[in-house]
């Protein structure tokens, strides 16, 4: 469960969230808004790579503010990139491993980037190179990559982007399936409400770093503000 | 898959077969060093021995700047002067205490990754053009205090200056007094040298240098401390250049001071990305290139400022159409000759 407690961060002159209060404890809950919403800033404050100028984040009842950001990922918080961040010259095994090494003990490590490997339907594509992977296995090793260790908060950014409808329902199905396998929490941020729709039984909305609308999916897609703010410029 | 790879049982999960094929290209060091040395042992004479035997010692200083330049893109500037230091160092312990030159190599060594650790502080905050500068700089001051002290000979004091008459030489390793067996020896410590980095890249520190060049953003949400491996890269280096330091030292029992000048640090990290930075044999070229090739011109009779006019135009040559140098070369050339591309 992820509060959040009069959240404000300053990027000189802009505010990019600003005095957001939300609480999320669905096992899968949606993050959505306009470009330039703070979604991603939200998520790097959550993270630890933006520091709020004010405001409180508590998961599962511990502050997260006052860890750094590799505390935070031995914590159990994994993160995806709105762009890929797989690694070229790796193959896709390491790029996992390369998690493992930090987050799980010597002993784990191989059952672990083999059980991530197997869960996101890779193991044939092991021991190719990062360079050789297509856009899709670039984000399943994304999505692999964070459920390395002991996750317990996974935050993807537009983990579906450029993929077709076909993908991304196999990423979706992979998603829901994500909480009850692995025991963690998952926050997505997605522009497709379609996919937000089938994957998230709760969403947060965001529209100039403040909360529009926070609660079960449908209500919160059917609210007229949303519909307005978000829902009307696509 | 090899015939090995089907002899496992089937449930032995990916993790065994990973092993198998990591383990291949550190054998193939061990090998290819073996019959390239071998085959200088038989062949070569003693002018050329001693040549190669520099050559030797200094791919694997050459080895140390491809770590940080082909795993983490940073451009150090002063390996050569790492080099000096643990010349120095063997030097001074060697004739101060007498210990088995085993001792006295591994003491160069671990001052050289000590101040190659102190070196890549600035690194830690700069980068790019930056720590260039601020490396060359450093192998400046290093020219100047190694002009000033120079290199122990024997003498007494903090120094061990003799000047003059009673300079002594460095004793080589007891098992290779002579020519012949002190290029073998140094090519055997040339081959470790070598296995260590390559098991570096290919295991945990390699994964994680790897992350750090792909973005330090990255790197901590994968939970790398990015302060902690690019500070081991550094002292991995600079402990190569210690050694390959201590092997010169070694092999004419004394060093120059007028050798390690800033312009050789320079020179040495041109060649290191014309032999190329990410291949283990691209050290090996770039260290022929840095001893063997101004040898081949003496023996031609052909003047040694040549070598830099050569250098110039490969490092040119490189910069322009061959980023990943020669050894990138002979690897695309392999990688035609066998089916593979997969790894
Ligand atoms: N490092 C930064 N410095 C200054 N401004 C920034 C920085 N990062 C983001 N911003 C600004 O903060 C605002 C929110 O950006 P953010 O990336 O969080 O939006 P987003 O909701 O993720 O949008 P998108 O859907 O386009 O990804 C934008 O106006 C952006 O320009
Ligand atoms: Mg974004």
């Amino acid at each position: 469960m992820i509060e959040i407690e009069t959240l404000s961060v300053r990027f000189g002159g802009i505010k990019p969230i600003d005095q957001l209060t939300a609480m999320l404890s669905a096992p899968v809950s949606g993050l959505i808004g306009p470009n330039g919403a703070g979604k991603t800033t939200l998520l790097n404050v959550l993270s630890g790579f933006v520091r709020p100028v004010e405001g409180a984040i508590k998961l599962d009842g511990r502050s997260l503010l006052a860890l750094s950001p590799l505390q935070r990922v031995r914590a159990g918080l994994r993160r995806s990139f709105q762009t890929e961040q797989v690694v070229e010259d790796l193959t896709t095994r390491d790029n996992l491993a390369a998690l493992a090494d930090n987050v799980a003990s010597v002993g784990e490590r191989s059952r672990t980037t083999d059980r991530a490997l197997e869960f996101v339907g890779l193991g044939s594509v092991a021991h190719r190179l990062g360079a050789r992977l297509n856009l899709f296995e670039r984000r399943l090793v994304e999505l692999g990559k964070c459920l390395i260790g002991t996750p317990r908060l996974i935050l993807l950014d537009e983990p579906a982007a450029g993929l077709t409808d076909e993908e991304g329902a196999r990423l979706r199905d992979l998603v829901l399936a994500i909480p009850d396998a692995f025991g963690a929490q998952v926050v997505v941020i997605d522009h497709d409400v379609e996919l937000i729709r089938a994957m998230c039984a709760e969403t947060l909305v965001l529209d100039y770093g403040k909360r529009l609308a926070l609660g079960n999916t449908e209500t919160v897609l059917a609210d007229p503000a949303v519909r307005r703010a978000y829902l009307g410029e696509l | 898959m090899n015939t090995q790879g089907t002899l496992l049982p089937a449930a032995v999960p990916l993790a065994a077969e990973t092993v198998v094929r990591k383990q291949r290209p550190l054998f193939a060091i061990a090998f290819a060093m073996a019959v390239f040395s071998t085959a200088i042992a038989l062949l070569a004479n003693a002018f050329w021995l001693s040549a190669l035997t520099s050559a030797m010692a200094l791919s694997l200083s050459v080895a140390g700047v491809a770590v940080l330049y082909g795993q983490l893109g940073l451009v150090s500037l002063c390996q050569f002067a790492l080099v000096g230091v643990g010349g120095w160092v063997t030097l001074r312990i060697g004739h101060g205490f007498q210990p088995p030159f085993e001792v006295s190599l591994l003491a160069g060594g671990v001052v050289a990754a000590l101040i190659g650790l102190l070196f890549g502080v600035p690194a830690l905050r700069l980068r790019g053009l930056y720590l260039a500068l601020v490396t060359l700089m450093l192998a400046g001051a290093f020219q100047i205090v190694i002009s000033a002290w120079g290199f122990p000979d024997g003498g007494p004091g903090f120094l061990g200056r003799a000047d003059g008459v009673g300079r002594s030489m460095l004793a080589r390793p007891a098992l290779a007094t002579e020519a012949i067996p002190y290029f073998l020896y140094c090519a055997f410590i040339a081959t470790l040298g070598l296995i260590l980095v390559q098991a570096h890249k290919i295991t945990r520190p390699g994964r994680a240098w790897a992350l750090i060049r792909k973005g330090e953003t990255v790197a901590i949400a994968s939970g790398v401390n990015v302060l902690a491996y690019k500070a081991w890269a550094f002292a991995l280096s600079g402990f190569l250049a210690g050694i390959a330091g201590g092997l010169l030292a070694g092999n004419v029992g004394q060093l120059e001071g007028r050798a390690f000048s800033a312009f050789e640090s320079l020179n040495l990290f041109a060649l290191a990305t014309v032999g190329g930075a990410f291949h283990w044999y691209g050290a090996v070229i770039a260290g022929l290139l840095l001893r063997a090739l101004p040898a081949l011109l003496t023996d031609l009779g052909i003047d040694g400022y040549v070598t830099i006019g050569i250098f110039g135009v490969a490092l040119f040559h490189a910069l322009a159409t061959a980023p990943t140098g020669i050894a990138g070369k002979i690897a695309n050339l392999l990688a035609r000759f066998t089916k593979g591309g997969e790894r």
